[in-house]
């Protein structure tokens, strides 16, 4: 079993998060941005970070995905937190700002289990993965990476000049995908 | 039950349940560490999820916690936590050292920081238990360090389906003499806030 202690890692620079440019996408929020703006969001346990882009046009969206699908009818206001609406809306977003589906790409990230001694809410990130996948291939959008599951937080950060998916956490420091 | 139609009696004798429910926390931890802790006033927040990995130093503060269900006659989960310094200290505290001893966490840390927070959940379910004389048990507790916004998730997770922000009566603990500064979350779910209230008579 691996050390616990994550000090000795580091998440490097989160960038400035007053930046003019940063878009901060909330817990259960979706945002769509174009480049120079960039795409945060910070602190993903069981929640999924889902990015779409638009290689062309340079430009994005990044949903922070809480659930996975609602029991029933969902509460008007409440559809970004749910794998099942968010991933449609957010393409219909794009695909409204003159992105082409077929041009978008995925990379997604989170879905960790904080606690893995509980197993119901384990299966919480497990499920919110599942889900956001199956929307996916649904829409037909390939996913090109990934850095999901496992015990850590993440935070993400969605650059839109190249397209690069910045994965912070205290277990591994920085990553792109 | 929605959580914003709580009326003003009703969110005092919630916050007077977490009130007796800390006391008694802060007694066992007393008693543990051997020396006085001092509590805060428990708050009552009732937070909209946007703002809730905010609450406890930012959402990339780093943290340990500890988080442990509780089921019976109500149920719901109970929250501990502290900025990794503080969970350092506490470990000092538990083994009477000096501050500033224990540099890292390791199995041996992660197994007392737990045990010391389900002795502190558990005397906070059973004042809640004893005081709406209802049935409670706490779950095992389980155990993670790292960045308190995706801790603070299992506050949202709950009752995400139905509602659109959560409830959270929250307790600080800390020590004058060294830097222990610790919290400790109460989150009932919304029917078993319903059977609390009930068993008050103000439902």
């Amino acid at each position: 079993m691996e050390s616990r202690d994550l000090l000795m890692t580091t998440m490097g620079d989160l960038g400035d998060l007053t930046d003019p440019n940063a878009v901060m996408v909330g817990v259960g929020q979706l945002a769509v941005a174009k480049h120079p703006d960039y795409l945060v969001t910070q602190a993903l346990g069981s929640c999924v970070g889902l990015s779409l882009y638009d290689p062309i046009l340079k430009q994005g969206g990044l949903a922070h995905i809480m659930l996975p699908t609602p029991f029933d009818t969902v509460v008007n206001g409440h559809e970004h937190r749910f794998a099942s609406t968010a991933v449609p809306m957010m393409v219909k977003m794009l695909s409204e700002s003159g992105s082409m589906r077929r041009r978008l790409e995925a990379k997604i990230a989170g879905g960790a289990a904080m606690f893995r001694a509980d197993t119901l809410l384990a299966q919480v990130g497990e499920r919110n993965v599942e889900e956001a996948k199956r929307q996916l291939a649904l829409l037909n959008i390939p996913i090109v990476a990934e850095d999901t599951g496992e015990r850590h937080a993440r935070t993400v950060e969605l650059r839109l000049d190249s397209g690069a998916y910045v994965v912070r956490s205290y277990q591994y420091g920085v990553k792109r995908l | 039950m929605k959580f914003e139609n709580l009326t003003p009696i009703q969110r005092d004798a919630l916050r007077e349940i977490g009130s007796i429910g800390a006391g008694h926390a802060a007694t066992a931890l007393s008693q543990l560490v051997d020396r006085q802790v001092e509590l805060t006033a428990p708050e009552l927040d009732i937070i909209s999820f946007g703002e809730v990995p905010e609450v406890f130093g930012g959402p990339e503060q780093l943290v340990g916690a500890v988080y442990a269900r509780f089921l019976g006659d109500i149920s719901g989960g109970i929250l501990f936590m502290a900025p990794r310094d503080s969970s350092l200290a506490l470990m000092d505290q538990m083994h009477s050292r000096p501050t500033g001893t224990t540099k890292s966490f390791g199995h041996d840390e992660e197994a007392l920081f737990t045990h010391v927070a389900s002795i502190l959940a558990a005397a906070f379910i059973a004042a809640v238990a004893r005081m709406t004389d209802l049935n409670v048990l706490p779950s095992t507790p389980s155990f993670a360090l790292d960045m308190a916004g995706a801790i603070l998730e299992v506050a949202t997770v709950e009752v995400g389906m139905k509602a659109t922000s959560a409830l959270m009566i929250r307790t600080g603990f800390w020590d004058k003499e060294t830097t222990i500064d610790v919290a400790l979350f109460f989150l009932p779910d919304p029917d078993s806030l319903e059977t609390i209230l009930g068993r008050l008579g103000i439902a």
